[in-house]
């Protein structure tokens, strides 16, 4: 492998840039027109122009990726995350052309990218998955059954559904009936089809993950968990590691459970499993994400690891070797958006005239921002990762208050005070939180002129 | 001195061609000036090239509307490639250089000097990426050439990308002023690629 195209923009497109050029390869930036003053063009060694600002007529655009990779001699292709990171059908399309696509397999991509399929697949390779009906349950009858055996308490899911809707939860088998005729009855208003089916609910779900790599040629190691239960509409915002629930046997359990469904699938490269973690420590297989991750640093921190470079050194071929993975110290990343936190998140794109990043001993910050950037307004907020990495949690809370403190950004709105907020909130210092933190959380108002 | 000298000392300076004259007797100075009407010859000067600014991004640009490229389309029915973007109304003239050499847009292919186009020319840009050819096949002769003139729907050129040819159509009428990339070079999106002037 010689030559890399970054099939991304922002911050991740640096960030592969980076790893890049410290393994010698050489680099290929694409952009949008909006995109002309970014600097993942900048610092690559070429770039081309692949489109109009729109992401669907450029980033998303497979044809023009692969001309780009065709005109600079690119025999591989990073795809970052979020974009065409998961599409299998896009990996394919590199392997047609003799492009390394740094990643899964086409079929892999495939197979986790179908929720079902995937959770049926980890669950015949021995991952616990959340227990739940065979399909769609015929009758109250048969609910009732299928819950028994599960536990209560149970959710009630429309198959058709998302967004919330055609669910109930029911607490116990009194409430059953009652809570599978309502669920039906708002599953065809709203989706057409009143088809549902069962799942154990999981009582204060937090949401952690098992960063994997796999080499595709027999091993798969982990790289600990991350900790991402502060969410908001179901984006996280900050994420840490090690979590501060889980203790080493936990860690071990979990790491195993999620080599074993990587390794049903013969997983090749950076992968991710979420898992729902109870209050009981029971954990149970939710999705794999086939990319790597946003939240990628927190772990590349307490293990001293280049997630990047192991991600291309087994694209390129490379069997893993290392296997003294120990997770040290904590670390925490919080998601800088150019979002307003006092008005609802809404969106603030347009001229940075002050940026500031801290600094500093244990303070990283991943950024494709500077004084006198302008954000566009075609693709998503994320303008900064700001990590941070200390001898404990504690000093890790203590340290990303300073250094949020310390980072200056205007221009444009962000949601440095949301997070300044969050720092010294009572529950989220004490790790005491699940999934449903953030709906509870009151952001304090501040005056006119104090939003930073 | 009396009134009448100066009277015919005026009379003789306004004839002449003398601007100034001053004459000192004992008890007296008189200067007399003429003012000169200064013939300043005026050089037919170009109208200002307007000087084209790369666009400071502004969100609300209205940016044409990109042609849904389809590779492999039969010739005659390939999508045109998009005139250059408005510039700015308010673009500022051109400072006080010796020639026009303002550049349309910042881009790769800035070094092939693109100088800025006059009011009835329009630059002809790649509308995807891939590799440049100025002629159907090697043998044969090039599309187009400086000086030749074109309709709409004639191909200025083919653009090659994943081993597909796909030829670049014109979507005005008028003569080729300037074929601003070589033959075989790798072409980015946006990349000016012939100044046509109608």
């Amino acid at each position: 492998m010689k030559k890399v195209l970054i099939a991304n923009r922002g911050e991740i497109a640096l960030r592969v840039i980076r790893t890049c050029h410290e393994m010698g390869l050489a680099t290929v930036a694409v952009y949008s027109t909006a995109d002309r003053d970014a600097l993942h063009v900048r610092f690559a060694g070429e770039a081309v122009c692949i489109g109009p600002p729109a992401s669907r007529d450029s980033y998303l655009k497979a044809s023009t990726l692969i001309a780009a990779a065709e005109v600079t001699g690119a025999d591989a292709i990073h795809p970052g995350y979020g974009f065409l990171a998961e599409n299998a059908e896009f990996s394919a399309i590199c392997e047609d052309h003799g492009i390394k696509f740094i990643g899964p397999s086409p079929e892999t991509i495939r197979l986790m990218g179908d929720k079902s399929l995937a959770k049926r697949t980890m669950e015949k390779a021995g991952v616990p998955v959340v227990p739940g009906s065979d399909g769609v349950v015929r009758s109250a009858k048969d609910g009732r059954r299928t819950a028994s055996e599960i536990g209560y308490p149970v959710i009630v899911k429309a198959s058709a559904g998302g967004g919330g809707r055609g669910m109930r939860v029911v607490q116990d088998e009194a409430g059953f009936d009652r809570a599978y005729t309502a669920a039906r009855t708002e599953a065809e208003a709203a989706f057409g089809n009143p088809d549902v089916y069962l799942e154990k609910f999981v009582v204060e779900p937090r949401h952690v993950e098992i960063q994997l790599l796999g080499d595709g040629q027999g091993t798969t190691i982990h790289f600990g968990e991350r900790e991402c239960s502060i969410q908001r509409r179901h984006q996280k915002l900050l994420e840490e590691a090690p979590s501060p629930v889980v203790d080493e046997a936990l860690r071990q359990r979990m790491g195993e459970a999620a080599i074993l469904g990587a390794d049903a699938v013969n997983y090749e490269g950076l992968g991710t499993v979420e898992f729902l973690l109870d209050a009981n420590g029971d954990f149970y297989f939710m999705e794999m994400n086939t990319r790597i991750q946003v939240e990628h640093p927190v772990n590349e921190e307490v293990t001293g690891s280049d997630l990047v470079e192991y991600q291309v050194r087994v694209a390129m071929g490379e069997n893993i070797r290392r296997r003294d993975v120990t997770v040290e110290g904590a670390a925490i990343e919080c998601r800088i958006n150019a979002e307003n936190p006092f008005n609802n998140f809404s969106p603030s794109p347009g001229m940075i005239t002050a940026f500031h990043a801290p600094g500093g001993l244990g303070v990283r910050v991943d950024t494709h921002a500077y004084a006198g950037y302008f954000i566009p307004p075609y693709y998503d907020s994320l303008i900064a990762k700001l990590i941070v990495h200390a001898r404990t949690r504690e000093l890790a809370i203590r340290k990303m208050e300073r250094a949020l403190d310390e980072f200056v950004i205007e221009g444009v709105k962000t949601t440095i005070p949301f997070h300044q907020q969050l720092m010294k909130d009572e529950a989220g210092r004490a790790g005491q939180f699940d999934t449903s933190f953030l709906e509870t959380f009151k952001l304090e108002p501040v005056e006119a002129g104090q939003e930073g | 001195m009396n009134l009448s000298k100066i009277k015919d000392l005026l009379r003789i300076v306004a004839e002449s061609g003398v601007a100034e004259v001053e004459i000192e007797e004992q008890d007296f100075k008189l200067v007399v000036r003429k003012s000169v009407p200064t013939v300043t010859l005026q050089q037919a000067q170009a109208p200002p090239v307007p000087y084209y600014q790369p666009v400071p991004y502004p969100p609300s640009m209205p940016y044409p509307a990109p042609v849904p490229y389809a590779s492999g389309m039969p010739p005659g029915a390939a999508p045109p490639a998009p005139a250059a973007p408005a510039p700015p109304a308010a673009a500022p003239p051109a400072p006080a250089e010796a020639s026009p050499s303002a550049k349309p847009s910042p881009s790769a292919s800035e070094s092939n000097g693109a100088a800025a186009p006059g009011a009835s020319e329009t630059i002809v840009r790649a509308p995807i990426v891939g590799t440049f050819y100025n002629s159907p096949s090697p043998e044969a002769g090039p599309f187009v050439e400086s000086g030749d003139t074109v309709k709409v729907g004639d191909v200025l050129c083919i653009i090659e990308a994943m081993k597909l040819m796909n030829e670049i159509e014109s979507e005005i009428s008028g003569t080729i002023k300037k074929v601003l990339v070589e033959n075989a070079q790798p072409v980015e999106y946006d990349q000016p690629l012939f100044v046509i002037a109608e």
